[in-house]
C-alpha cells in the first residue's frame, strides 16, 4: 500500500483544495480512476481475446499431433502383426519396445476388458474389467478416459487382426498439457510483460494528463482570482474618484468663504485684535487642506495616466525619495541602510509612478517603526529581465489575516487619524499598470518585507495603456 | 488705512450685483488707480455660485476686476460683449461644459488666457486643456495666493504679447 501511495499521481491530493475553492467539482482522483480503467479495458480485452484464441488453437494442434503420433504408432504395431508369422511375439516385441511407462503405456485387452498385458494406469496382467471396451467401437481409433486413479488419459486402440484383442496405447493427459504448455510459457511471459508494460503507460499518460488538467485548472483558477481582484479595485477606483469629485466643490466652497473671512480679518482692525478667530478660520483651512490631500490621494488611486516612458535609473528614483524623507528619517533617529551591490542597468519606465511607489512604501515602513527603527532597502538584478527591490523595515508587522487585504483601498492599519489607507492599494494599482508584481512578508511584531518586481523590458500591461 | 477701510466697506456690504451674474467687470476700489500688475478685467464661469461669488469677492478685494457669469452660454454672451482679459472656467457645467467653451473662446478670441479651474481634473483632462491652449490648469480646493501668481503671469503674457 505505501508502494502505491508513491506512485500517486501530484494531483491526488490537491483536488480536495482546488475544487473546494472553485467549486468546480472536478474530482481529478476519480477522473484518473476512470481514464486507467476504461484505457486499460480497451487496450487489454483484444490482447486477452487474441491470447484466448490462440492458446485454443496451439492446443487443438497438440491435440492432433499427439493423436497422430498414436494413431501411426498402432498401425505400426498392427501392421507388423498382421505380416508377422507370430503375431503374439511380436505383439510382445512392441510392448517391451515402446512401452516407457507413464508416457506411452501399451497393453492388450480382451473384448471383455481384462488385461492381457501389465498396464501403467489400468494394472497388472489378468486384472478383470480393467478398461471400458464399450468405447472401443470401432477397428481404431482414440478416445478420452478415466484410469482408475481418475486420471485423464487418452487412450488409443486398435483391433489386432483376426482376434478379439485391442492393442491400447494410454497418454496421461498431463503430459499432453506439458507438451502444450513449455513451448507456450515464454510467450505466456511475454504476454505478462507486454499487460505490465501497457498498464504503466497507461497510468503514466492518465497521471501526466490528469497532472496537466489539474495545474491548468489552478493557473485558471489563479487568473480568475486575480481578474476578481483586479476588477474590484477598479470598481472601487471608480467610486473613489466619484467621492472625491464631488467632495472636491463643496471643499473649494469652504476654502473660499474661509478665505473671504481670514481676508476680512486682515484687512480689518475690529478682528485682527481677536488673534483667536484668525487661528480658527485657518484651523479650518488646514482642515481643508487635509480633505484635500485625501481627495486627492483617491484620485491618485483612480487615475489611469498615460505615463511618460523614459530611461530610469531606479537608485537615482530611490535616492530622490529618500531625499525627500531624510528630516523625517533624522527627526525620528531612523537608520536607513542600502544594499546596491548589483548594478541595474536603465531601463524604460515611467518615473512618476516610481517615486511614487517608493514614497508611499517607505513612508509606510516609517509608519510602522518606532523612533529609532531600522529601514533597509536592497535592489537585486534576478534573471529573465526583472528587478527586485526589497524594502523592509523591523516595525509593528502585520498579522496573517489583514495580510491578504492590505492591498485593498481604505484598509488602514496605522493608528494615526492620517493614513487614508489608500497608500498601499495605489502601490498595487501603479506596480500593476508597470507591469510588475508586488509580495509582501510580515511576522507580527517583527516587521515586514515588501518586495517590488518590475520588468526591465517593458511589457504588455504598459503598452497596453499606451 | 483709508482706503483699505473704504474697500472693506464695500466688501462687507455685499453689492446688489454680486447675488446675479454680472455684466460689468467690477472693481472694489473703482476711483483708484488700477494695480498694473494684475488684469482689470477677468471673467469667472462656474456653476457652483456660491464658490464663484466668494472667490470673485476675493479677487476684487485683491485690486482685481472681475465679472460672474454661471455657464458656458451667457460666457460668450458676456465675450462678445465686453471681452476679458483672463477666464477662469469650471469644466463641469450645464450647456456648453468647460472643454468646450475653452475651445471656442480660443478660436474665436485667442488672446484671452484662460485658466482652468476644476474639481474633476484627471490628467487626461489637464493634458486635453493644455493642448486647447489653456494658460493653467487647477486643482479645486485652490489656494488664492497660487490663483493670484497665475493670474499676473496670465497678465503678464498678455502685455508681452501686446
Amino acid at each position: 500500500m505505501k508502494q502505491l501511495q508513491k506512485l500517486k499521481p501530484a494531483s491526488w491530493d490537491h483536488r480536495d483544495s482546488a475544487s473546494n475553492h472553485l467549486n468546480t467539482g472536478f474530482n481529478f482522483a476519480r477522473k484518473w480512476k476512470l481514464i486507467v480503467l476504461f484505457t486499460s479495458f480497451m487496450a487489454l480485452l483484444p490482447l486477452f481475446v487474441m491470447s484466448l484464441v490462440e492458446f485454443g488453437l496451439t492446443h487443438r494442434t497438440i491435440e492432433d499431433e499427439v493423436k497422430s503420433s498414436i494413431s501411426k504408432l498402432l498401425n505400426a504395431a498392427i501392421v507388423s502383426i498382421s505380416f508377422s508369422k507370430d503375431p503374439g511375439k511380436t505383439a510382445m516385441d512392441y510392448i517391451t519396445l515402446i512401452n516407457s511407462g507413464e508416457d506411452n503405456d501399451i497393453f492388450v485387452v480382451n473384448e471383455d476388458g481384462t488385461l492381457l498385458t501389465t498396464s501403467f494406469y489400468y494394472g497388472n496382467t489378468g486384472t478383470p474389467n480393467a478398461v471400458n471396451t464399450s468405447l472401443f467401437k470401432e477397428k481404431a481409433g482414440i478416445e478420452k478416459d478415466l484410469t482408475p486413479d481418475k486420471k485423464p488419459v487418452m487412450a488409443g486402440y486398435a483391433r489386432i487382426p483376426d482376434s478379439s484383442l485391442f492393442f491400447v496405447l494410454a497418454k496421461s493427459e498431463k503430459g499432453l498439457i506439458d507438451l502444450w504448455f513449455k513451448p507456450r510459457f515464454k510467450l505466456i511471459g511475454y504476454l505478462a510483460v507486454s499487460i505490465v508494460l501497457i498498464l504503466l503507460s497507461i497510468m503514466g499518460m492518465a497521471t501526466y494528463l490528469v497532472g496537466r488538467i489539474h495545474s491548468a485548472d489552478r493557473k485558471r483558477s489563479e487568473a480568475l482570482h486575480h481578474a476578481e481582484h483586479e476588477k474590484k479595485l477598479a470598481s472601487i477606483g471608480r467610486l473613489a474618484s466619484g467621492v472625491a469629485h464631488e467632495i472636491n466643490n463643496p471643499l473649494a466652497i469652504i476654502n473660499q468663504k474661509t478665505g473671504l473671512i481670514m481676508d476680512l480679518f486682515t484687512l480689518r482692525e475690529d478682528f485682527s485684535s481677536d488673534k483667536r478667530l484668525i487661528s480658527l478660520a485657518k484651523d479650518v483651512l488646514d482642515t481643508v487642506k487635509r480633505c484635500s490631500t485625501i481627495t486627492q490621494r483617491l484620485l491618485d488611486f483612480a487615475r489611469h495616466m498615460e505615463p511618460s516612458i523614459e530611461p530610469v535609473d531606479i537608485w537615482e528614483v530611490v535616492k530622490q525619495v529618500l531625499a525627500f524623507l531624510e528630516k523625517e528619517a533624522d527627526r525620528r533617529r531612523i537608520t536607513i541602510s542600502i544594499d546596491n551591490k548589483d548594478t541595474i542597468p536603465n531601463f524604460e519606465c515611467d518615473k512618476g509612478s516610481l517615486q511614487q511607489i517608493f514614497l508611499n512604501l517607505i513612508e509606510n515602513a516609517f509608519t510602522a517603526m518606532e523612533d529609532g527603527g531600522q529601514l533597509s532597502i536592497s535592489i537585486r538584478l534576478k534573471k529573465r529581465d526583472q528587478i527586485s527591490i526589497m524594502v523592509s523595515d523591523n516595525g509593528r508587522g502585520i498579522a496573517d489575516e489583514d495580510i491578504d487585504k492590505i492591498f485593498e483601498p481604505f484598509y488602514s492599519s496605522k493608528n494615526d487619524h492620517w493614513g487614508s489607507g489608500l497608500g498601499l492599494s495605489i502601490i498595487y494599482g501603479l506596480i500593476k499598470e508597470i507591469g510588475g508584481d508586488i509580495t509582501v512578508k510580515s511576522r507580527l511584531g517583527k516587521g515586514s518585507c515588501f518586495t517590488v518586481i518590475l520588468p526591465l523590458k517593458n511589457s504588455e500591461a504598459s503598452d497596453g495603456t499606451k | 488705512m483709508q482706503k483699505q477701510n473704504a474697500i472693506l466697506t464695500a466688501a462687507i456690504k455685499p453689492s446688489k450685483n454680486d447675488a446675479m451674474e454680472t455684466q460689468v467687470y467690477h472693481q472694489l476700489n473703482m476711483s483708484e488707480k488700477c494695480n498694473v500688475e494684475v488684469p482689470s478685467k477677468i471673467l469667472l464661469v462656474d456653476d457652483e455660485k456660491e464658490f464663484v461669488q466668494t472667490l470673485s469677492e476675493r479677487l476684487r478685494m485683491r485690486d482685481m476686476g472681475t465679472a460672474v457669469v454661471y455657464d458656458g452660454n451667457s460666457a460668450l454672451a458676456q465675450i462678445q460683449r465686453d471681452e476679458p482679459e483672463v477666464m477662469i472656467i469650471d469644466l463641469k457645467m450645464p450647456g456648453i461644459d468647460g472643454m468646450e467653451l475653452l475651445k471656442q473662446v480660443k478660436q474665436t478670441c485667442p488672446r484671452i488666457q484662460v485658466i482652468v479651474m476644476t474639481g474633476h481634473g484627471s490628467e487626461q483632462d489637464k493634458k486635453k486643456c493644455m493642448d486647447l491652449g489653456a494658460f493653467s490648469y487647477m486643482q479645486k480646493p485652490v489656494d488664492i495666493n497660487l490663483l493670484s501668481e497665475s493670474l499676473k503671469k496670465a497678465y503678464k503674457k498678455i502685455k508681452a504679447v501686446e
